[in-house]
């Protein structure tokens, strides 16, 4: 029988904590030498972009800070974290990357800026103009971008812009658009090969897929962003917004009524309770897993189940905006903001990533699978020709060519005013979707639930209008 | 040099026996996490429900009752309000009665206790995040178990959507609370149990009393108050909670499962009004005051008696 081993002593244990220490160091060195990969292939051999550098207007240093949530797309992920490494090497900042989800993102904005620190950088896809009073304005960002790449596309200055007070608050250098998806062997059947071009369409042929396939449509109308998107481009179509131009409320209208009226005829015709207890991924997951026949949403699915059942992303087609009695419009999906909090303390290298970044989206674009489109159109010049060949391997290839009229179909939250804090606000307590789904679970009529909704919006407005922050 | 440690040990023993001392010594972490994590953000959540605090605009103006008053305006308030209480109150009766009948099984000498001590433990130790995330899952409208399990029993036709139906929705998130609840109120009464001397039940048992009757007139008596004591940690516990319901409804569409504490975080994170979501969810605070006041006072009238 051996004997027991005798117990490390402290000297042991520091020699293999400093060992394990010097592991971690050298692997972690091993891994930032690879750096971005400046030139890869995609799926169908087209290569990706080069990245370009320029230097820095001013001498940078120090430390920058970045937070920002976790792409749908993870490539993105990937491809980002070596780009900032990277530029952060180049011009002498040690840079940070945080990702976190989307839905973790409000909450941990708003504690930094509560508490005045925290990261020098941050973003979110969603408006983020009721931070104006505590963000950096980033006016001289967007002239210098404009000089360089041309005129910023309406729907991202909308969304980044607040007329009243003159400030860009945020800086808005991509977006992705939210086209309609569907199941193409389902709305074949019904009359529909290539899909509803109008709500009536997709209320006709929804309703006789539901009652021949048993399979409903996936409009949500719970508390989560999708379904803010879809009741926006409803009312919208029917003519009706929360605000005018003017950013006074117009809520209350015969054309909100209709789209209301609408939305229950078609919840009754295509759809189930299922739609009421939605979050953000249950209509990807509906339209993969082949129980709904159309959903207003990015391209994300689609690309998710490329990788994991080719089948049935070969079954799903996209369609623009649906034309309503007066229009077709659709929100923009995802709306890239970034704002640099007053107290960050790297301001300018903020900046300048961010310039460096833009100049840079046809990678973004390109590593994110073409979810991310250019808020300056000059910065992708490929991208027509990549919606046309898809690199990733779309079958038919030309898949999302109907992407290229994108921005033609697509407007910003608060459309036709600007995303201001009121709006956000609206968007952030679902007044819109809730108004909806009153109408649609019968607990009031289109008339009586617009009424309510036109009051709760008018309350916010007046809040936020007494703070300088909204016109009208 | 022997007499100078000599009296730096006599100086260290005084101060070991300074009762007074030692006792401040041992309470000063639990005070200073009480002040730090309790007390100063309940200052500071009053401070806000009297302001115009938004997210992007720490600077604080008094605004009075203005955030209260716009509350008792607001039908989705009231909603939630409503839900808050029924949830609490639902929550807490099924508790108590699982919590004392697990309580009672844990306290039985069988084989395999400790697994099962282990597996009903389980639900209370496990994260709550979490846990309600497995939930959801569970629950979810396409791909449920649990409606797999009824379809393939032949109990139902179609998923029941569990989460999107009004009643099914309440009846959801009412289970979770009760299931992750109800092995901290079988601990504790489990505590009352095994302190009621066995020489009671013994000549209980002699004098030929049967289950029901020593259950009614002697255990139950007996442990009321600690059965108190658990209907009031199940009733803050759920009162408070937004986990539950913002991980599986998020508040539900027209706020049909929202409660104060989810509304709260909506208005004043999602929305932006910071203020207003002080308010909200300074509305929590009397009533569970008064009603602690209350189950304690009972208690203690109880532990007299």
């Amino acid at each position: 029988m051996n004997p027991a081993p005798p117990p490390p002593s402290r000297r042991h244990v520091l020699q293999a904590g400093g060992l394990t220490a010097a592991g971690l160091a050298l692997a972690a060195c091993a891994s930032e030498t690879e750096g971005p990969q400046a030139r890869r292939t995609g799926a169908a051999g087209t290569p990706a972009p080069r990245t370009t550098f320029t230097e820095p207007r001013t001498k940078l240093s120090g430390t920058l800070s970045i937070l920002l949530w976790s792409h749908f797309v993870p490539s993105h992920d990937k491809w980002f974290d070596g780009f900032v490494r990277d530029w952060g090497r180049r011009v002498g900042v040690n840079v940070r990357v945080d990702h976190i989800s989307v839905n973790d993102l409000p909450a941990r904005i708003a504690a930094e800026m509560q508490a005045r620190q925290g990261h020098d950088l941050l973003q979110d896809i969603s408006t983020l103009s009721r931070y104006e009073p505590g963000v950096t304005d980033l006016s001289d960002l967007v002239q210098e971008a404009d000089r360089r790449w041309g005129k910023q596309l309406d729907l991202c200055r909308r969304s980044s812009f607040n007329p009243n007070t003159g400030k860009f608050y945020a800086y808005s250098p991509g977006w992705s658009p939210d086209p309609g998806d569907y199941r193409v062997s389902l709305w074949q059947p019904a009359g529909f090969p290539n899909g509803p071009e109008t709500w009536d369409d997709l209320l006709k042929g929804g309703s006789e897929i539901k009652k021949s396939k048993n399979i409903q449509l996936g409009l949500g109308m719970s508390q989560e962003i999708d379904s803010n998107m879809a009741a926006r481009a409803l009312l919208w179509s029917y003519g009706a917004s929360e605000q005018d131009a003017q950013e006074r409320v117009v809520l209350n209208s015969d054309e909100a009524v209709a789209a209301v009226e609408f939305m229950t005829r078609l919840f009754k015709g295509s759809m189930t309770n299922e739609v009421f207890s939605w979050n953000a991924s249950s209509n990807n997951q509906g339209l993969v897993a082949g129980r709904l026949s159309y959903i207003l949403n990015s391209i994300s699915a689609w690309r998710t189940a490329q990788g994991a059942n080719p089948k049935v992303a070969d079954d799903i087609g996209f369609v623009p905006a649906l034309r309503g009695p007066k229009a077709a419009l659709a929100a923009q999906h995802v709306m890239y903001n970034w704002i640099v909090p007053s107290h960050a303390k790297a301001i300018d290298a903020a900046k300048e990533f961010l310039l460096h970044y833009t100049a840079n989206f046809a990678s973004v674009t390109y590593h994110s699978k073409l979810y991310d489109l250019p808020g300056w159109p000059s910065l992708v010049p490929q991208l027509s020709g990549w919606l046309d060949a898809d690199p990733f391997g779309a079958r038919p290839a030309n898949k999302l060519a109907l992407l290229k009229n994108a921005v033609d179909w697509s407007v910003n939250i608060g459309y036709p005013g600007p995303a201001n804090p009121a709006v956000g606000e609206v968007l952030g307590t679902f007044v819109i979707p809730n108004m909806m789904a009153r109408a649609a679970r019968g607990e009031a009529t289109p008339k009586q639930a617009v009424a309510e909704a036109d009051r709760r919006i008018r309350q916010i407005f007046e809040r936020w209008r007494s703070r300088g922050l909204v016109g009208g | 040099m022997s007499a100078a440690s000599g009296s730096h040990r006599a100086g260290r023993r005084t101060l070991a026996d300074r009762d007074g001392f030692l006792a401040w010594v041992f309470l000063l972490p639990s005070v200073v996490y009480i002040v730090a994590l309790v007390a100063v953000p309940f200052g500071l959540a009053i401070a806000l429900a009297f302001s115009d605090v938004t997210v992007g605009d720490p600077s604080y103006d008094w605004v009075g009752w203005q955030n209260f008053e716009r509350n008792l305006g607001d039908p989705v308030f009231w909603r939630a309000l409503g839900n808050t209480f029924l949830f609490t109150g639902v929550s807490m009766l099924l508790i108590v009665v699982f919590g004392k009948v697990l309580a009672n099984i844990l306290v039985a000498d069988f084989r395999g206790k400790w697994l099962v001590r282990f597996l009903v433990l389980l639900p209370w130790t496990t994260p709550v995040a979490l846990s309600t995330i497995a939930w959801l899952w569970l629950l979810d409208s396409i791909y449920s178990p649990i409606d797999w399990t009824l379809r393939r029993l032949g109990l139902i036709d179609a998923n029941l959507n569990w989460l999107g139906e009004p009643t099914l929705e309440m009846v959801s998130v009412i289970a979770v609370h009760v299931w992750r609840l109800t092995p901290l109120a079988a601990v504790i009464v489990m505590a009352g149990l095994v302190a009621i001397p066995r020489d009671l039940d013994e000549a209980a048992r002699v004098d030929g009393a049967g289950f029901w009757r020593r259950m009614f007139e002697i255990t139950v008596p007996l442990t009321l108050p600690v059965i108190a004591v658990a209907a009031l940690f199940g009733a803050i516990l759920t009162f408070t909670d937004m986990t539950v319901v913002y991980v599986l409804t998020r508040g539900g569409a027209t706020h049909s499962s929202e409660v104060l504490a989810s509304w709260a975080y909506v208005r004043g994170i999602g929305g932006g009004d910071v203020g207003q979501g002080a308010s909200i969810a300074l509305f929590l605070f009397p009533i569970l005051l008064a009603a602690a006041i209350a189950i304690l006072r009972s208690v203690r009238r109880m532990e007299v008696l």
